[in-house]
């Protein structure tokens, strides 16, 4: 049988080769599984099958007819869609209108507002999204955008669907709901290319596996074959620690952050909690449930309604207010859309580090030292082993993993007693995310406080001393490292919402 | 490095400085007159005013604002100076000091409105533009006021320099905003809000700040500029410097500054200024008559958009 979609050598190389020789054949109705660190070449697999870009090399066969797509047009009228990683969608139009562009026929064809509400109403009821179609996409969260981008490539009823990391953002529940979505479509003939960090995700969902590394397809086997750890020892090329840590704790630490009764537009129950030097806290619950706001709050970029927050320094103990007297005080954040709250894309990675601390590297009058702004960034990003040409690299060139590297580096530099961390992890493959985890816990060990936010438990659990729950913008409970086990985090996470029972019965069946 | 490949980095560098260059040889070889002391007077009259609000818009831009006011601006402050110095009779100097302060307080309330109250700068800026030059002609009753020799010491030449107080300040003026920029804290805070103003509020800068304060300093450079048009005309004349908003951006986007913020240098728009002047004096010299040199003036603007494009690839 005719493969839906093959792979013949493609090879595709920017400075250096990035796809070598790369053969791949998904028959319709197939889930193909593509994994691999972030750099090992999935991402650019996946932009020439749309025709985002350009293979040097090797030929692409649809339904065993050569496909050459010059751009993303020209895919989609072929019957092939992608949910690319970094969203697509146009923040100042409606959902509708944003599926509306990609499965109008032609640029002239009158808008049918009713047609095209009862088609995205359709879709968004399929990925589970409680949403109108008339709502603007900038007000939605990540989490919901990326279902929107979900529902956008299957309302243009795809032949081949391209899902780059399409759970990044997704809780579990949403997650599992998509994988059935996925089965059903791929039931009715469509072949699927299923990029993920989530291994777990990938040999539940996928039929076969392929594993990349630096561009080069290092194994193709049936999933039920696999298992986790052989994934990874192709993925790295060694065993990696999955392992949870043991930890020590002691009570007696100084508290170095402490909020009391904080209360913003988004989070209107008072919220306490207390983070001690040298603690990993964690902040869990559902994606919308209040962790990214409740950060902001603390941070002070949310106004606030009521509440203080004080930093208790060596010897002072100072309330902020805002962002900036935050970070003079040692408060250090990354937050969880890197592209639009942490990176200046265009500007090199000396720029990107000192940005919060440029004040550690001027002269009295305001002028920037070079010649210590060179070292100070050059030995960071050496201690943090970021992959880089160099400290005059623009970011963008970079992978997921190492900008992230570089936005704990931004704080570093700041000698930040506090972070606050917001998916540390995202979009990050695994062996960089062992190496933040190291990262994290050695700055624990030297004192520092941390606060951190993750829609993945396991993350939390291997990682966190202590852990909070927010549920429905409600902080609801606390559990400490001796004494916790996952399945009560989740309850505790699902407590607060009217239908929490039938949802909590979703997620176990 | 292969030789033509390090040919190949040379002119990418230098691309605006080396069109400059191009642009003067043709004029030189098109018209006798062109190198001539009458074509470097008017230069060197021409371009100090240009310089410093170019100076500002550049700044302006990078910061991810714009401010479409500085033509009128530059004419409010002129008047401003005029009717200090004609009808209340303040020494030149005080009424120097007061026109570059109108400037900047046209800046303030332009920052202020677009800044913290989150109005859109276009159209703040759009609005200042239509005020201040009606405040231009309410302060000159709407006529050429004649301020004579004690305001034009300042365009003329400076014994043993040849150059004008003028000219120099503008000059001194690039090399500081150029270091500003380029070597400040406060400069990369511009660049910063410019390229993603949310990181850059996460990093501890407050963007309204920032924009604010660089639209504060646009307001007292067209200010400024109002005093050099007028010492150099001798006179303030509220129809001065209407379009001049337009030239500042094409000579800023000519230097290499991005309209969408976060790029761009001062360096880079001084030369902008430079061929625009260039342009404008050549094309007259060589008999192009203005509807032509509007047309070949704006083909250029184009153009280095599209050479810097291909440039930054």
């Amino acid at each position: 049988m005719t493969p839906r979609i093959a792979a013949r050598r493609i090879g595709k190389s920017f400075a250096t080769p990035v796809l070598r020789d790369v053969d791949l054949e998904i028959p319709a109705g197939n889930i193909h599984g593509l994994v691999g660190e972030n750099g090992a070449g999935k991402s650019t697999l996946a932009k020439i099958i749309v025709g985002l870009e350009r293979a040097d090399s090797g030929d692409l066969l649809l339904d065993g007819r050569p496909y050459r797509p010059g751009a993303p047009a020209e895919s989609l009228q072929a019957g092939v869609a992608i949910c690319a990683q970094e969203l697509s969608l146009v923040d100042d139009l409606s959902i509708a209108e944003n599926i509306l562009l990609h499965t109008a026929t032609s640029g002239l064809a009158r808008i049918r507002r009713k047609a095209a509400h009862e088609q995205a109403a359709r879709v968004l009821r399929t990925v589970g999204l409680d949403a109108s179609p008339e709502v603007r996409v900038g007000r939605l969260s990540l989490a919901e955008k990326q279902l929107v981008e979900i529902a956008r490539a299957l309302a243009t009823d795809p032949k081949l669907l391209i899902l780059d990391e399409p759970t990044s953002a997704l809780t579990a529940p949403q997650s599992d709901r998509l994988h059935a979505i996925l089965r059903e479509e791929a039931q009715r003939g469509v072949a699927v290319i299923y990029i993920s960090h989530r291994l777990r995700d990938v040999l539940a969902v996928c039929d076969r596996v392929s594993v990349l590394r630096d561009g080069e397809v290092r194994l193709t086997e049936l999933s039920h074959a696999l298992r986790e750890q052989t994934l990874i020892r192709e993925m790295a090329g060694a065993d990696a620690d999955f392992d949870a840590r043991p930890r020590s704790i002691e009570d007696a630490r100084p508290v170095r952050l402490s909020v009391k009764d904080l209360r913003s537009a988004a989070l209107p129950r008072p919220i306490s909690f207390d983070c001690r030097r040298g603690e990993i806290l964690g902040i869990a619950g559902l994606a919308g449930s209040g962790r990214t706001e409740l950060l902001n709050a603390v941070f002070g970029i949310d106004r606030r309604l009521g509440g203080s927050v004080t930093i208790q320094g060596p010897g002072e103990a100072t309330e902020i207010r805002n962002a900036r007297q935050a970070i003079r005080c040692g408060v250090g954040y990354v937050a969880e859309d890197r592209a639009r709250d942490g990176i200046f894309r265009d500007r090199d990675l000396a720029f990107n580090v000192t940005i919060a601390g440029l004040k550690r590297v001027a002269d009295r009058a305001g002028r920037v030292v070079r010649a210590r702004e060179t070292p100070a960034v050059s030995k960071l990003i050496a201690n943090l082993r970021v992959a880089s040409t160099g400290i005059g690299q623009r970011i963008r060139e970079l992978s997921g993993g190492n900008q992230q590297r570089l936005m704990l580096a931004r704080w570093l530099h700041c000698e930040s007693r506090l972070l606050l961390l917001d998916e540390p992890t995202r979009g990050v493959d695994v062996a960089a995310k062992l190496a933040i985890h190291e990262e994290l816990v050695s700055l624990r060990d030297s004192g520092v406080a941390i606060v951190a936010v993750s829609s993945e438990l396991e993350e939390l659990c291997s990682l966190c001393d202590r852990i909070l729950v927010l549920s429905n913008r409600k902080l609801v409970a606390e559990f400490h490292r001796s004494t916790w086990r996952q399945e009560d985090i989740l309850a505790a996470a699902f407590s607060a919402y009217d239908s929490g029972a039938t949802r909590l019965a979703d997620i176990r069946k | 490095m292969a030789r033509s490949a390090r040919l190949y980095r040379f002119f990418g560098e230098n691309l605006i400085l080396l069109s400059l260059v191009a642009i003067v040889a043709f004029f030189g070889f098109a018209s006798e007159r062109f190198f001539s002391v009458t074509t470097l007077s008017t230069l060197l009259n021409q371009l100090p005013a240009l310089t410093v609000v170019a100076i500002g818009m550049t700044l302006v831009l990078i910061s991810g604002a714009i401010d479409l006011s500085v033509g009128s601006v530059l004419a409010l402050s002129a008047g401003v100076i005029g009717a200090c110095v004609v009808l209340f009779g303040l020494p030149v100097p005080l009424a120097a000091l007061v026109g570059i302060l109108t400037g900047a307080l046209a800046g303030f309330a332009n920052g202020s409105l677009g800044a913290y109250l989150r109005l859109p700068i276009f159209i703040v800026t759009l609005g200042m533009l239509e005020v201040a030059r009606g405040l231009a002609y309410l302060v000159t009753d709407s006529q050429t006021v004649y301020m004579g020799a004690k305001i034009q010491a300042f365009a003329l030449p400076i014994d043993g320099l040849g150059m004008s107080a003028s000219f120099m300040a503008a000059l001194l003026l690039v090399i500081a905003f150029e270091f500003l920029l380029k070597s400040t804290v406060f400069g990369r805070q511009i660049v910063a809000v410019g390229s993603n103003e949310s990181a850059a509020a996460v990093s501890g800068i407050d963007p309204r700040q920032v924009r604010c304060t660089v639209l504060v300093i646009s307001g007292a450079l067209a200010g400024l500029g109002g005093l050099m048009s007028s010492s150099y005309l001798g006179s303030a004349d509220p129809n001065a410097g209407i379009g001049l908003e337009l030239s500042a951006i094409a000579a800023a986007v000519i230097g290499g500054t991005s309209l969408m913020g976060g790029r761009g240098s001062v360096m880079g728009a001084f030369v902008g200024v430079l061929i625009v002047s260039v342009l404008q004096i050549g094309l007259a010299q060589i008999g192009i008559t203005e509807p032509t040199k509007r047309v070949t003036t704006g083909a250029v603007i184009i153009l280095a958009v599209i050479l810097d494009r291909w440039r930054a690839t």
